[in-house]
């Protein structure tokens, strides 16, 4: 129940929040080793083939994630790659860095929207709970989006969450 | 799906285009009409509807002598579409963290 992920907008960022029941610093180093990365950080069906971690402010996080899933139909088979570069850490607590996508060289993908991430751990009831900040270079776009929704459906998803929100609480 | 996502968020990010867009949600109306109710300069309207009508923001449709700007939903379904993927990857990812995290923790205490 507590541990649903909840997503909503504020202001200019995409915010998720999630509650885990784990130690704070044990949540903190899943996203901070590679090793814990690889178990976890690709989607259903995909696996991190790449993943070399410089976790530093200012050191680069390079990773692949493959698709292994032959029902994904045209994604079998397919490589994206990330690249994250680290602003601020602060350990067990905090970090912040910026995503991209990206390919094999480290090249920064200019056609895709990269996004400010910041991802504060905070105890929660004896649990971790995780907040995912990701702002967008043009996140008042964002807004406007959620702002116009009620005529083209966009909200309702949102809305639904929200309604969920309150309905757990 | 044609436009392509930044082309959509750029085209929106610029606080002028943002305002247009919000006004053109109460109906269409010329460049004119933008202009002063915004109070913009027609040039520079022109020109931020143009970026806008790239992006697919808005469609002109000319009736008798004037031409009139209007909204397109398809940009809009591009940034929900693009939302809701961003939502469902991270949804998996963590879901993947958690059965993690309990894998670990469950490892820790035998």
């Amino acid at each position: 129940m507590s541990n649903k992920m909840i997503s909503k907008v504020e202001g200019q960022e995409l915010i998720l929040e999630r509650v885990f029941d784990a130690p704070r610093e044990l949540v903190f180093k899943a996203f901070s080793e590679a090793e814990h990365l690889k178990h976890w950080w690709g989607p259903r069906g995909w696996v991190l083939t790449v993943c070399n971690i410089d976790f530093r402010p200012g050191g680069i996080w390079h990773y692949c994630m493959k698709c292994i899933d032959e029902k994904q139909g045209d994604f079998y088979g397919y490589e994206s790659w990330g690249k994250g570069v680290y602003q601020e850490i602060v350990e067990a607590e905090k970090i912040v860095y910026v995503d991209y996508f990206s390919d094999a060289e480290g090249n920064e993908a200019e056609e895709m929207p990269s996004s400010k991430n910041t991802i504060t751990f905070v105890e929660y009831e004896g649990k971790t709970k995780l907040v995912n900040r990701a702002q967008y270079v043009s996140a008042e776009a964002l807004k406007a989006v959620l702002d116009m929704g009620m005529e083209q459906g966009i909200t309702e998803t949102w809305d639904r969450l929200a309604e969920h929100l309150q309905s757990l609480q | 799906m044609g436009v392509k996502i930044t082309t959509t968020l750029n085209a929106l990010a610029e606080p002028n285009r943002l305002n247009i867009v919000e006004l053109l949600r109460d109906g269409p109306l010329t460049v004119g009409e933008i202009a002063e109710r915004l109070s913009l300069l027609q040039p520079q309207t022109s020109k931020h509807l143009r970026v806008l009508s790239e992006a697919g923001f808005v469609e002109v449709q000319a009736i008798a002598n004037r031409r009139i700007y209007k909204l397109r939903s398809e940009p809009f379904q591009v940034l929900d579409t693009w939302l809701k993927t961003y939502r469902s990857v991270w949804e998996e990812r963590l879901d993947n963290l958690e059965n993690y995290l309990q894998k670990l923790q469950s490892k820790g205490e035998k």
